[in-house]
C-alpha cells in the first residue's frame, strides 16, 4: 500500500509532465522537427509576398532559401485537426529529406508539383483507411474541399510532428488558405559545412540587410522558444499541482513506515540490546525506505505513461484554450522521463525516511520499552512548532510578494507550498484539540468508540498527525483548487454574459479536442451582412504584430456596432459602449488584461506597433478583461485593420438580430447551406460552450486533484490499518470486557472521522489561504487575468465529502479489526 | 487443619445451596499447529458456585489458560458442554457470548492490559460503559476499595504496576459479574504488591459474591483458595492440599 501511494505521486506527475510535454511539443518541439535543416527564417506580420524572395537572391549563395506556408484544416471523419504545410517540393528535399513512399513515385511528384495532390504521414494514412489515388475530404476556411492523397512518408524518422501533417506544393497551400501570392516565412538552410553561430549571425545580419522594414531575421528556434513562452506557466502550474500528489505521497510514506517501524519495536529494542548502533538503524530503516521508493517509482512511471496516453487530449483542450493551433502529438516516454520518475519516487521515500528515522532511534533497548510513556506534546515542541507556524507564513507571505520568475509564478507557488507546509504543523494541535473535545461516557452509543478512539490517537499522536497532516493537504488542494475554479467560473460566466451579447454567432467547425479549423471565408461575412445588415455584424479578425519585439494578436473588431450593443467589460469600469465609442471617435485601440499586464501598459499610453504596413503609433483608449486567451491582445477598428491587413477572414463573427431571431437564424443557415462549414450558435448556446470549455479546461486540474484525494484516503487507510495491526492486543481486551462488534466498528470509524475532522479544519483554513494566493497572485502571473475571489458553494459539498471519506478510508481497517477473534488477538500479540 | 475442615464444609453446604455459576463437562479443546493437532484441554468437568475461589494450577503448556479462555467466553470448546451463568458457551451466538462477557464475567490479566490512554477512573467504568450504563458512585467506591480514590485521573502510565493491576482488579468487578477469571493476577507483581492484590481479589470476591478462578504457579496463592485444581496434559489431576 505504501509502494501504491509512492506509484500514485509519481505517475500524477509523470503523466502530467509528459501529457503536457505531448500537447506543447506541437507548437514547440515540433517547430525544430519541422523546420528540419533550416537554421534561420525571415517572417513578417500578414505574411510575405512570394516575389521578396527575389529580394534574398544576393544571400542565395549562402543559403538555400525555402518557401513556407502553415496552416489548419479540419479532417471530419476524424474530428482532429492537421497541419498543412506547404512547401517548394524542388527546394525542400535539401531542407528535409522526407522520403515519399508511392507505387509510382516519379507520378506522385509531378501531382504533387503541378496538381492538386498531398502527402501525408503512413500512419494518418492508415487510420483513415487511405491509398495512394484516394481523396482526403477536409474543411478549410470553412468549405469543404478534398486533396488527392498521391504518396505517404513514413513519420518516425522526423518525430511525431509529421503524423498530423498534410505535405502540399506552396501554391496548392495558397489557395486552400486564400493566401494567394503570400507565405508564411521563408526558411534559410545554411550551404556547405554547418555554420557556426558567428557565421549564423553574418547570414542573418546580411540577409536582414536586404530586406525592407517590418521583415525580421530570427533563428527557427526562436519561434519554438515563443511557443514555450506561451504554455510555460501552464506547464509549470500542472506539474505543480502533480507535485502535490507526490507531497500527500511523502506524507503517506512517512506515516506507515514509521507505523511500521512502531510495529517492530520489540525487535528494534532486542536489536539495540544486542549492540546495535544508530548508524545501522539509521541504514536499515533507509534501505527500506529506499526500497519502497524504487519500486514506487518504478510502478509510478509505467502507471504516469499509461495516465498520460488518458490525459493528453484533456492536456492539449487546456493548451489550445490559452494558445491557438495546438494539434495533439504522441506521448514519448524516454529514458531521461523514467529516471527522474524513479529518482523523485527514491526522493520522496528518503524525505519520508525522516519521521520513521525518529521512531527507529527513539526506541530504547529492550530494558526501558515497558517503562515508556505515551506521546505528549511538551513546552519546547510546543514553543517550536509556534516558530515553525511563523516562520512558514512569514515565508509565504515575503513569496506572494515577488514577481514571476520567468513568467512562472515560482515564488507564489512557494508561497501556497509554505501554506500546505503549515498543515503538517498544525495537524498535531488539531489532534490535540479533536482528542480534548472528551464524550463522557454517558453518551451510551457515540460516546464509548469515540472516547476509546481519541484514547487510540492519543497513543500513536505522531503518526495520527502525520496521516491529519495528509488529510488535510489533500483537502486544502480541493479547498483551493474549488475556489480557484469556482472564482474562475462566477468571472468567466459574468465576463460572458457582458462580452457576448450577440444574437448569433458564427465560428469555423470544431475539432473534438476543442480547437477550432482556421478561419471562416469572408464571403460567409458578405452573406451575413447582406442578410442581417451591415450595421448589425461584427466580425472579429485576428493576425500576428509585434510589440516591444515580441509577437502579439493584432485583433479587427466592429467598433461602431460594439459601441452600440455592448460588449467585453473594462477594468476602468466604464461602460463597453462608452468605451468603444470613445475609441472610434479619437482612433484609439483598446487592449485586453494580459497585455497590459505583460508590457505595463496603461490607459493613454501610446503604442508602436510593427504590422505589415511598417510601424503604426495608436493610444491606448481602455484595457478589457479577456479570459479567452492570455495572449497579448490589441484591438482595432475593423476600417483600421484592413489599412494593414488583408482580409483573410475573421475567427468568428457576432451577429445582432432586431427581431426574431429563430428565423434570423434558420435564414442565415439557409443561405450558408452547401457553401459553407460553420457553426452558427445562438446566444444562449454560446454561453453554454464557453461553460463547456471551461469545464473541459479543467478536466485536468480536477483530475489531479482528484489523485491527490486518493493518495490521502489510501495514507488514512495505510495509517489506520497500521495503528489497529499495533493495538490488536488493545481492541481484544475491549471485546474481552464485553465491547460488541458493532463497538469496535465504530471505533475504528471514530479514529477516521477525528482524522477526518483534524485534517478538514487545517484543510478548510489553509486551502483558503491557498484559493486566494491562487486567484489573486498565480492567476494574475500566469495568465493576466485578474479574477474576483469567491466561496462557491461547491465547497461546502468538497468539505462535506471529506468526513465520509474518511469513514469510507476506515471501513477495511475496521473489518481488519473485526476479523480476528478475541482469542486470537490475545495470542497473537502475547 | 480445623480451619480446613470448616472451609470444605462451607463448600459442601453452598454447592448444595447455590446453583453453580459454571458447569463444565467433558469440555475438550485442540489447537492445530501446522499439520499436527494438539489436545489442551482433554475432557475437563468442574462446576464453580458463587463465591467460591478455585485456584488452577499446573506446569507451563498444561491447559491454564485454554480453560481460562473458555470460561471467559473468549474460545469456544470443541467438545463436551460449557455452562456459564445459565448460557451454553458451546450453542451461544457471538453477541450472546458478547453479553455475557459484558455483563457476568470478569477478567483480571497477568500484564494488567488496562488502555494506555484512558484514566484510571475510565478504565474502571468501561465495562459499564461498553454496556451503556454510567455508575460514578459504583466506580469511585472501588477505586476506593482498592486505594486508589485520589488517583482516579492518572493515567497508566502514571500508577506503579500494583496500582496498575488493583485498577484491573476494581474493573473486573464493577458490573459486579457472577465469575470472575485472573491469569496469573500477581505474576507480574513483587511479592508485597501481589500479596495486597491478591487480598484485595479475594475481600472483593467475597463481598460481592462473585466466583473466582484464578490461575497460578506460585504456591502461596494455591494455597490461599477455597479449592485447587491441578491439571496435567489437559486433564485434571488430584486436588493437592
Amino acid at each position: 500500500m505504501t509502494v501504491l501511494g509512492v506509484a500514485i505521486g509519481v505517475a500524477a506527475v509523470v503523466s502530467t509532465l509528459l501529457a503536457s510535454r505531448a500537447a506543447v511539443a506541437s507548437m514547440t518541439g515540433d517547430v525544430a522537427s519541422i523546420a528540419g535543416a533550416a537554421r534561420l527564417e525571415v517572417t513578417r506580420p500578414g505574411g510575405i509576398a512570394m516575389a521578396d524572395i527575389e529580394l534574398l537572391r544576393p544571400v542565395c549563395d549562402e543559403a538555400l532559401l525555402v518557401p513556407i506556408i502553415e496552416g489548419t484544416a479540419l479532417v471530419p471523419e476524424m474530428g482532429e485537426l492537421v497541419r498543412i504545410l506547404g512547401v517548394d517540393l524542388l527546394v525542400d528535399s535539401q531542407a528535409r529529406s522526407i522520403e515519399l513512399s508511392a507505387p509510382d513515385l516519379q507520378a506522385a511528384r509531378d501531382e504533387l508539383l503541378f496538381g492538386n495532390g498531398a502527402a501525408m504521414a503512413s500512419s494518418l494514412a492508415g487510420q483513415l483507411s487511405l491509398q495512394p489515388g484516394d481523396d482526403l475530404e477536409l474543411v478549410v476556411r470553412s468549405r469543404k474541399t478534398s486533396l488527392e492523397v498521391v504518396a505517404t512518408f513514413e513519420p518516425e524518422r522526423f518525430g511525431s510532428a509529421w503524423e498530423r501533417v498534410l505535405l502540399v506544393d506552396v501554391a496548392v497551400a495558397q489557395e486552400l488558405l486564400a493566401r494567394t501570392g503570400r507565405i508564411d516565412r521563408i526558411e534559410l538552410v545554411p550551404r556547405g559545412a554547418a555554420a557556426t553561430q558567428d557565421e549564423l549571425q553574418a547570414l542573418a545580419a546580411r540577409t536582414a540587410a536586404q530586406l525592407p522594414e517590418g521583415y525580421r531575421v530570427a533563428p527557427s528556434s526562436a519561434r519554438r522558444d515563443e511557443g514555450t513562452r506561451m504554455v510555460r506557466a501552464l506547464e509549470f502550474n500542472l506539474t505543480a499541482l502533480a507535485g502535490v500528489s507526490v507531497l500527500v505521497g511523502i506524507v503517506l510514506v512517512a506515516t506507515t513506515l514509521a507505523t511500521s517501524i512502531v510495529q517492530r519495536r520489540a525487535q528494534i529494542a532486542l536489536l539495540r540490546s544486542l549492540g546495535a548502533s544508530r548508524a545501522q538503524l539509521t541504514g536499515a530503516v533507509l534501505i527500506e525506505a529506499a526500497t519502497i521508493g524504487l519500486v514506487g517509482g518504478v510502478v509510478g512511471v509505467l502507471l504516469g505513461w499509461v495516465g498520460a496516453s488518458a490525459a493528453v487530449g484533456s492536456v492539449s483542450t487546456t493548451v489550445s484554450t490559452i494558445a491557438e493551433g495546438v494539434i495533439p502529438g504522441r506521448i514519448n516516454m524516454d529514458l531521461r522521463w523514467a529516471l527522474l520518475g524513479i529518482a523523485l519516487g527514491l526522493l520522496a521515500a528518503m524525505l519520508a525516511a525522516i519521521l520513521p528515522l525518529r521512531e527507529a532511534l527513539r526506541t530504547p533497548p529492550l530494558q526501558g520499552l515497558r517503562s515508556e510513556h505515551a506521546e505528549s506534546v511538551t513546552r519546547r515542541s510546543f514553543r517550536s512548532r509556534l516558530f515553525a507556524l511563523a516562520l512558514l507564513l512569514g515565508a509565504a507571505i515575503v513569496f506572494v510578494n515577488l514577481p514571476p520568475l520567468e513568467d512562472r509564478p515560482i515564488w507564489a507557488m512557494m508561497a501556497v507550498l509554505c501554506l500546505l507546509g503549515t498543515l503538517l504543523v498544525l495537524s498535531g494541535p488539531l489532534i490535540d484539540l479533536f482528542s480534548g473535545i472528551r464524550p463522557s461516557f454517558a453518551q451510551t452509543g457515540v460516546g464509548v468508540p469515540l472516547r476509546l478512539a481519541q484514547a487510540a490517537l492519543e497513543a500513536g499522536r505522531t503518526r495520527a498527525a502525520w496521516a491529519a497532516a495528509a488529510v488535510g493537504v489533500a483537502v486544502a488542494l480541493a479547498v483551493s483548487m474549488t475556489t480557484m475554479v469556482g472564482s474562475f467560473r462566477q468571472s468567466v460566466v459574468d465576463w460572458t454574459n457582458q462580452a457576448m451579447p450577440s444574437d448569433l454567432f458564427l465560428r469555423p467547425l470544431a475539432a473534438d479536442s476543442g480547437g477550432l479549423a482556421g478561419r471562416i471565408d469572408p464571403e460567409v461575412v458578405k452573406i451575413a451582412r447582406e442578410q442581417i445588415g451591415s450595421e448589425n455584424v461584427d466580425p472579429f479578425y485576428q493576425s500576428k504584430a509585434y510589440f516591444r519585439n515580441s509577437p502579439i494578436l493584432l485583433a479587427g473588431a466592429a467598433f461602431a456596432v460594439v459601441a452600440r450593443e455592448g460588449g467585453v467589460p473594462f477594468l476602468d469600469g466604464r461602460p463597453s459602449t462608452v468605451a468603444f465609442g470613445a475609441a472610434l471617435e479619437s482612433g484609439e485601440v483598446v487592449v485586453n488584461e494580459p497585455f497590459a499586464q505583460r508590457f505595463d501598459v496603461e490607459r493613454g499610453d501610446l503604442l508602436e506597433l510593427e504590422t505589415p504596413g511598417g510601424s503604426i503609433h495608436r493610444r491606448v483608449g481602455g484595457i478589457y478583461r479577456d479570459y479567452s486567451g492570455h495572449t497579448g491582445r490589441v484591438v482595432l477598428d475593423l476600417a483600421d485593420f484592413f489599412s494593414f491587413y488583408p482580409d483573410e477572414g475573421p475567427q468568428s463573427v457576432s451577429i445582432f438580430v432586431d427581431k426574431d431571431v429563430a428565423s434570423a437564424r434558420s435564414a442565415l443557415a439557409g443561405a450558408l447551406a452547401g457553401r459553407f462549414e460553420v457553426e452558427l450558435l445562438d446566444n444562449r448556446e454560446v454561453r453554454a460552450e464557453v461553460l463547456t470549455v471551461f469545464e473541459r479546461t479543467f478536466g485536468v486540474t480536477i483530475a489531479l486533484q482528484l489523485i491527490s484525494s486518493v493518495v490521502a484516503a489510501i495514507a488514512v487507510v495505510a495509517v489506520l490499518t497500521a495503528l489497529i495491526h499495533e493495538r490488536r492486543r488493545e481492541l481484544a481486551v475491549v471485546r474481552v470486557l464485553g465491547g460488541s462488534r458493532r463497538q469496535l466498528f465504530g471505533l475504528v470509524l471514530g479514529e477516521a472521522l477525528l482524522l477526518g475532522l483534524a485534517g478538514a479544519t487545517g484543510g478548510l483554513i489553509i486551502g483558503l489561504s491557498a484559493g486566494y494566493v491562487l486567484v489573486a497572485v498565480v492567476n494574475l502571473q500566469s495568465f493576466g487575468w485578474t479574477l474576483q475571489f469567491l466561496m462557491p458553494t461547491s465547497l461546502w459539498g468538497t468539505l462535506l465529502s471529506v468526513i465520509p471519506a474518511c469513514l469510507l478510508a476506515g471501513i477495511f481497517p475496521a473489518f481488519l479489526a473485526l476479523r480476528a477473534t478475541p482469542r486470537e488477538s490475545l495470542h497473537a500479540s502475547s | 487443619m480445623q480451619t480446613l475442615d470448616l472451609v470444605s464444609n462451607l463448600h459442601e453446604t453452598q454447592s448444595r445451596v447455590l446453583a453453580p455459576v459454571a458447569t463444565l463437562i467433558g469440555v475438550e479443546r485442540t489447537y492445530a499447529r501446522g499439520r499436527l493437532a494438539v489436545p489442551a484441554l482433554r475432557g475437563v468437568d468442574i462446576e464453580l458456585v458463587p463465591g467460591e475461589l478455585v485456584a488452577l494450577t499446573g506446569p507451563s503448556g498444561c491447559g491454564k489458560s485454554t480453560l481460562l479462555n473458555i470460561l471467559a467466553a473468549v474460545d469456544r470448546a470443541d467438545g463436551g458442554s460449557v455452562l456459564v451463568s445459565g448460557q451454553d458457551l458451546c450453542t451461544a451466538s457471538e453477541s450472546q457470548l458478547t453479553l455475557l462477557r459484558r455483563r457476568s464475567i470478569g477478567v483480571v490479566f497477568q500484564d494488567f492490559q488496562l488502555m494506555p490512554n484512558l484514566t484510571a477512573y475510565e478504565n474502571v467504568a468501561l465495562p459499564l460503559a461498553l454496556d451503556g450504563r454510567t455508575d460514578s458512585v459504583r466506580v469511585l467506591e472501588l477505586l476506593s476499595r482498592v486505594g486508589l480514590a485520589q488517583r482516579g485521573s492518572h493515567y497508566p502510565s502514571e500508577l506503579s504496576g500494583g496500582e496498575q493491576q488493583r485498577v484491573a482488579v476494581a474493573r473486573a468487578l464493577v458490573h459486579r459479574p457472577e465469575l470472575v477469571v485472573a491469569d496469573e493476577p500477581t505474576g507480574n507483581l513483587d511479592s508485597a504488591s501481589g500479596r495486597h492484590v491478591l487480598d484485595l481479589l479475594m475481600d472483593l470476591r467475597r463481598e460481592e459474591g462473585a466466583a473466582l478462578v484464578l490461575a497460578t504457579h506460585d504456591r502461596m496463592v494455591a494455597a490461599r483458595a477455597d479449592r485447587e485444581l491441578r491439571l496435567l496434559d489437559g486433564r485434571i489431576a488430584s486436588p493437592e492440599a
